[in-house]
């Protein structure tokens, strides 16, 4: 429906991102290196994942289990790359150190590593709105509009880019929370972070149903709201007992 | 002591970290490579979106042996292209090798008055065409003799921002992408399996130029550096980026052809060292990368009309180390671009300060596959862009390696291409299912 309805749902879907971008990110070029890195990372997982399942795609079937499959698979292997992932940052961080002490800076600080892990979550969601959402909102630039049928009083391109928004925002925070996580050995968190990522898969099942999306979305945000709040707390904790042990020392 | 309730961000400030800036350099060659390319896929989308215009094949070099129908079998195609391909690479290796003899028969003027006058071609009649297509396109109201001046200025500006004097270097920066779109969006004009097959045989061309020992700008590296002197070529040269803890003394750092040198002079520099900026600065320098600045070389060629057999810009790159870089250099003048004058610069140690330097071939064969794709859908846009990036951060972190000139094409077109496929067969099938079932994860 026109450029500006277009303009409006990719706004939507990646809006809160953009901002993230311009406000934190785009200071430090190592982080839009990050990003961009992550967003190539989470396509190549993407491309991996369905040359997997294209011997079995389309799925002709309007049954959910083999949807509910497709999605467990693809998401058991997001979350063993994000581990790998932890692993590279891992080496990275003990190169920047050696770097920084080479220089004679200080080592990377706690805000810098959570910035690290943000960008790196920032570069997964902005790659999963991209390729959900954007690249299918090329038809929405044009004079009409698509309505699927099991969820047929709202536009498409509406949902696709209010679920691409839940999602960014979970996979942005998950990924500090992760990363946090396993820097800490912290199990709770290490368990939290696929288990909301799973949790938030399974609940765009309930779309198969006819007219579930009602019940389907405002989930994926309450799941969404969750994780952003979990990692708030986290973050909050961390950088209050942090302060404490430099202010004490 | 410290109250119990304390804001945790309400700190003293802190000594930057190396977050500030690391990295920039790549960003700062990563932005105008993304900037080309979307401005081509923004006029692929608005230009070509009549059926029309994709039946009309653009005769040129390009496509001299075979010119591409869409009732041809695959096969038929694909032979085609490749015939295509090769006579377009054999041109060009041709006009390369012409170019290596002029060099080296010392004809420095003869090829710089020939780069401005093929810059003029470019943005004066591809520019003209481009422009006209938009005022087609969009209705606009002007008249021919506003247009034909407007245009005529517009073009002699870029010659002299490119090659004939200094200028901002924004003006400069921006005239180069110019450049690179217009040619690109040529490119883009030709059939589709001729332009895939031609991106594939040009990034073997350049691998094979530039690496093996008889390929011609290897040659042409090697004389320009045992001559000393600056090859004349369209070379995009990324903002010298400014030393943060600024110490006003200028380490002026030569990075042109100072292998020998620096190697030589900088032999025990203690790394570690911390008391001096400059001191910080060469052994940061020497013992993390290359310092060999190698332009590049580039003719464009007019293959529109098909006149003069131009080669399109090659791209080799020097880099200034990437991720290892120190405090950079103070520069000593911002807009110390391009070749030409730099000649006596060079010889009180003014060369250019260490920054990427990219190749216009380079931005126009990266805009020419991401075109391409724009043609097909967004998705493969949104996916060859980050293979291309992807492909260039590599190849830069290579060139850090290994301390030498390196094709800039061959692992980002290999990259794009690849990807161009795998999402065209796999990934979109996959994401429309998925997406228009409202099963995302």
């Amino acid at each position: 429906m026109t450029i500006a309805a277009g303009i409006g749902y990719a706004l939507l879907a990646l809006g809160p991102s953009l901002s993230l971008f311009v406000s934190v990110i785009s200071k430090k070029p190592f982080l839009v290196l990050t990003v961009l890195s992550s967003t190539l990372l989470w396509l190549i997982s993407l491309i991996v994942l369905s040359g997997l399942w294209r011997a079995f795609l389309p799925l002709k079937s309007s049954a959910w289990w083999p949807y509910g499959i497709l999605i467990f698979t693809s998401v058991v292997f997001q979350e063993g790359l994000r581990v790998l992932f932890w692993k590279v940052y891992k080496k990275l961080e003990d190169t920047l150190d050696a770097f920084a002490d080479r220089v004679s800076k200080p080592r990377l600080y706690l805000t810098d590593k959570m910035q690290i892990a943000l960008a790196g979550g920032l570069g997964h969601g902005v790659a999963h709105a991209v390729f959900f959402c954007l690249s299918l909102l090329t038809p929405a630039f044009g004079p009409a509009t698509f309505f699927v049928d099991r969820c047929s009083k709202i536009p498409f391109f509406l949902l696709s880019a209010l679920i691409a928004l839940a999602f960014v925002t979970i996979h942005t925070f998950s990924m500090v929370i992760a990363f946090n996580g396993y820097a800490e050995g912290n199990k709770v968190d290490q368990i939290f972070v696929p288990v909301v990522h799973l949790v938030a898969g399974m609940v765009t099942l309930v779309d198969f149903a006819s007219g579930g999306c009602i019940i389907g979305i405002p989930l994926l945000f309450f799941i969404a709201i969750l994780t952003l709040l979990h990692c708030g707390k986290m973050v909050w904790r961390r950088l209050t007992e942090n302060r404490h042990r430099q202010g004490s020392m | 002591m410290d109250p119990i309730i304390e804001h945790p961000m309400a700190q003293n400030p802190r000594p930057p970290t190396i977050l500030e800036s690391l990295g920039e350099e790549l960003i700062r060659i990563i932005t105008p490579v993304s900037v080309c390319m979307l401005l081509v896929v923004l006029l692929v989308t608005v230009l070509n979106d009549d059926a029309s215009s994709s039946s009309e094949t653009v005769n040129s070099i390009a496509t001299i042996a075979y010119d591409e129908t869409a009732s041809d079998s695959s096969w038929d195609k694909f032979v085609g292209a490749l015939l295509n391909a090769l006579v377009f690479v054999a041109v060009v290796t041709v006009v390369t090798f012409v170019l290596v003899l002029l060099f080296y028969l010392r004809c420095t003027r003869f090829l710089k008055i020939y780069m401005g006058f093929s810059s003029f071609v470019v943005l004066g009649f591809m520019g003209g065409e481009v422009a006209l297509f938009l005022i087609e396109d969009f209705n606009v109201p002007v008249d021919s003799i506003t247009f034909v001046l407007v245009l005529f200025n517009f073009a002699v500006v870029g010659v002299l921002a490119v090659f004939m004097s200094k200028m901002a270097i924004f003006v400069t920066q921006g005239y180069l992408v110019v450049i690179g779109m217009l040619v690109a969006y040529w490119f883009t004009l030709l059939p589709e399996w001729t332009t895939w097959v031609l991106l594939v045989a040009m990034a073997l061309y350049d691998l094979a130029a530039v690496l093996l020992p008889v390929g011609p700008l290897k040659l042409l590296v090697e004389l320009a550096i045992s001559r000393d002197e600056e090859i004349p070529a369209l070379v995009y040269e990324a903002r010298p980026v400014n030393a943060h803890d600024s110490q006003g003394n200028a380490g002026e750092r030569r990075v042109w052809r100072d292998r020998r040198n620096e190697n030589s002079s900088n032999g025990n520099e203690n790394p570690g060292s911390n008391s001096n900026v400059n001191v910080d600065h060469t052994s940061g320098l020497n013992s993390s990368s290359n310092l060999g600045d190698f332009g590049n070389v580039n003719n464009d060629s007019s293959l529109v009309r098909a006149e003069e057999g131009r080669i399109p810009d090659r791209g080799q790159e020097l880099s200034a180390p990437l991720l290892e870089r120190v405090a950079n250099v103070p520069p000593r003048r911002q807009e110390d671009v391009v070749a030409s004058e730099n000649l006596l610069l060079e010889g009180i140690g003014l060369g250019s300060s260490g920054s990427i330097k990219l190749g216009l071939g380079d931005f126009i064969f990266y805009s020419v596959l991401v075109g391409r794709a724009a043609m097909y859908d967004f998705m493969t846009v949104y996916a060859c862009y980050l293979a291309i990036i992807g492909g260039l951060g590599v190849t830069l972190v290579l060139l850090a390696l290994y301390q030498k000139a390196l094709p800039a094409l061959p692992v980002s077109i290999m990259l794009g291409v690849l990807i161009y496929v795998l999402t065209r067969l796999l990934l979109e099938v996959f994401v429309v299912q998925c997406s228009l079932n409202l099963i995302m994860f």
